[in-house]
């Protein structure tokens, strides 16, 4: 027996772009033989190995070649170069019921997918009480699947996919439909199938389910491998990149931003806050924010004369329409400002802003008087590094262990149990 | 080079899930129909009656006597020539559409692109099967059974494989040409006539403007089929060797063809649909 379930070696796949096909022979002599159209290498060169009884994960952009490479790996497409080896029985969740026939019963479609994937009708009749059991549409299951409920549908593609015992199961994102209870089955079964030694390919874009379930994982850009490894690392990698990514965005599209609103000040004018720097760790500008870390925001202002007392102020206001937070430099005490421009930094430890995009507004202000105040006037994007808790803040404290006051009736034979097995 | 990962599996391998498909076919086409089975029959005994009255009656065609000596009997010898014939027709029909109304279904998992076409063709088979029992029951009411029947299998057995591989081939055919349907019914209503089913084979002259035209339609597949039945179970000879050459011929020439579309053709069809 080999360690590895699936090994490809220089795999790729191209397509031919058509803008138009001529698939009749009518067109084929009115117009002729069209050029071959332009390639599109949906998978370059790709070479993994995925270990027996491991969970991988497949990651990227739409469009990255995660689909193909899935499919290839399931047979459905050959590859164009490259070779890919396959030890054990494949059941692919592509799409949930996409095997399945209307007019046939739910019972008759479960003989019908077995087939395909290569059982016996002995094995699939030994199946066959498993699935009823997951499935749990009743009598339904006598009835053809055409009058079938989308939930019952669905349950019953699940329920063979994962109960006609594949050795490798490679699963799309299909999972993601379905109610809540259903979903949560359907991952407590892929967690159980991973106990049990099944080999599962995950395609998927939540990073969280990466890290959760899978050991490996690859991420694919544009065909091409851009990192694998450990699932942790490779999530990590992504989000940076994808982080990095919307810098760049920002960061085109934020010349035209100084002063823009100006007409909408209140206030005297003898300050002004002309623009918001956000500068990161490290106290150089970005244009989003990592929660969790600790940053400064730089407010840039211009006096026209001097001022011998400012106190500045800062409002988060969350898209929902909450006020988060208002922090200002009144419990400081006050400044006074000698004319000209200059900045205030306002530094934050730990950024406790969770994940969103948040209107900033500033004030200048003295005892009552306003001499500056930019309402909602700047964006401010905070992105998370995956590990996110419901919330607009979050709330800093720890957690201590659990201290049991007093026992059930198992809670001494738990605690024998438990000094046994160490 | 490549590899694809795709289990290393013969034909017979997948003989269950063909039936599978086979099973599909004949329970959905004849599902919520009050009378069930007995639709399949109906078409091909109403083509019998009309071609009866027609050729039999209206046209005076003549059947060649029986096997037994007895008199021949028109519409026997016409059913004879029609099970046969409607196997190929329908099979050939019926699996043209196959690859495109399983498309989704091909491009999800992976499954060899013959097999619902080969379970279609069996499905047909299935209800073939029926017509020539109904057939024989016929014969047997005129007295009219021989040894030569015990040839029926070895007949059989290189039609299915002529039939199935015709299909298979159009069927591939169709999803890279989309109008070939349309071509295929006009090319078998032309056959039909081209075969000696509705008539007999030296009504046709011998010779017409330097042609020889009854040479040419004996040479056509169906007729050599169509008449060797018509020898084992109808007139209870021994088809000549040369029937049997053309028969085996015949089977290997569709086989190999077939094997060539489904190898070039038929291998990546998930992608064309």
């Amino acid at each position: 027996m080999s360690d590895y379930a699936i090994r490809a070696q220089n795999l790729s796949k191209r397509f031919w772009l058509h803008g138009e096909r001529h698939t009749s022979l009518k067109q084929r002599f009115v117009r002729g033989k069209l050029p071959k159209g332009h390639e599109f290498w949906a998978l370059k060169d790709a070479t993994f190995e995925i270990e027996r009884g491991s969970t991988f994960g497949l990651m990227g952009q739409n469009g990255s070649g995660k689909s193909t490479t899935l499919k290839v790996l399931a047979g459905i497409y050959r590859p164009t170069s490259g070779s890919v080896d396959v030890h054990g029985r494949v059941s692919a969740l592509l799409e949930l019921g996409a095997g399945f026939h209307g007019d046939l019963t739910g019972r008759e479609n479960i003989r019908l997918n077995g087939a395909i994937l290569g059982l016996t009708g002995k094995q699939i009749s030994g199946a066959m009480d498993q699935i009823l059991d997951f499935a749990g549409i009743g009598e339904f299951i006598d009835l053809p699947v055409k009058i079938y409920s989308s939930g019952m549908y669905v349950r019953l593609a699940f329920a063979v996919a994962v109960s006609l015992k594949p050795e490798i199961l490679m699963v799309d994102e299909v999972i993601a439909v379905g109610d809540e209870e259903f979903q949560r089955k359907c991952f407590d079964h892929l967690f159980d199938l991973r106990k049990r030694g099944t080999t599962i390919v995950l395609v998927t874009h939540s990073l969280s389910l990466i890290r959760d379930m899978c050991d490996k994982a690859m991420w694919l850009d544009h065909g091409e491998i851009r990192k694998l490894g450990s699932a942790i690392e490779v999530a990590d990698a992504y989000i940076a990149d994808v982080n990095e990514r919307e810098f760049q965005a920002h960061h085109v599209g934020s010349d035209e931003a100084p002063g823009a609103g100006e007409s909408k000040r209140i206030g005297s004018g003898e300050v002004r806050v002309t623009s918001v720097d956000w500068l990161d760790g490290k106290g150089k500008p970005s244009p989003v924010l990592l929660a969790g870390d600790p940053c400064t925001i730089r407010m840039h202002y211009s006096a026209r004369e001097p001022v011998s007392h400012v106190v500045f102020g800062l409002g988060f206001l969350h898209e929902s329409g909450v006020n988060v937070s208002g922090p200002n430099s009144g419990r400081q005490g006050s400044w006074a400002l000698e004319a000209g421009n200059g900045h205030v930094d306002f530094a934050i430890d730990e950024l406790l802003l969770q994940p969103g995009t948040y209107q900033v507004t500033t004030a200048v202000v003295d005892r009552g008087r306003t001499f500056d105040y930019a309402d909602r006037e700047f964006d401010l994007h905070v992105r998370g590094r995956g590990d996110q808790e419901p919330g607009l803040t979050r709330m800093p404290g720890t957690w201590k262990d659990p201290v049991t006051e007093s026992g059930g009736p198992d809670a001494t034979m738990l605690a024998q149990e438990d000094s046994r097995a160490r | 080079m490549s590899t694809a990962a795709r289990p290393r599996a013969s034909l017979w391998a997948y003989r269950s899930l063909i039936w599978n498909f086979a099973q599909r076919d004949l329970k959905s086409r004849f599902k919520g129909t009050a009378l069930g089975w007995a639709w399949s029959l109906m078409a091909p005994l109403a083509t019998l009656m009309t071609y009866s009255l027609v050729f039999g009656v209206f046209l005076g065609g003549g059947a060649p006597p029986f096997g037994n000596g007895r008199p021949g009997f028109f519409s026997v010898w016409l059913l004879a020539g029609l099970v046969p014939w409607n196997f190929f027709l329908i099979a050939i029909l019926i699996s043209m559409p196959t690859i495109l109304s399983n498309g989704a279904m091909l491009q999800k998992v992976y499954f060899p692109s013959y097999a619902p076409i080969l379970g279609a063709v069996t499905a047909i088979l299935v209800q073939t099967m029926i017509e020539f029992g109904i057939l024989a029951v016929v014969l047997i009411a005129f007295g009219n059974v021989g040894p030569t029947w015990l040839l029926f299998p070895f007949w059989l057995a290189p039609f299915i494989v002529f039939v199935g591989s015709v299909a298979l081939s159009l069927a591939i055919m169709n999803v890279h040409i989309r109008d070939l349907g349309h071509l295929t019914n006009v090319a078998l209503q032309l056959l039909f006539f081209l075969t000696p089913i509705i008539y007999q084979i030296d009504r046709i002259p011998a010779e017409w403007h330097g042609i020889h035209v009854r040479a040419l339609v004996g040479l056509n597949p169906m007729s050599v089929y169509v008449d060797s039945l018509r020898q084992l179970a109808y007139a209870l000879e021994v088809p000549s060797l040369s029937s049997w050459l053309g028969i085996g011929a015949w089977a290997a020439v569709a086989a190999a063809v077939a094997y060539l579309v489904y190898t070039r053709r038929g291998l990546d069809i998930g992608e064309a649909i």
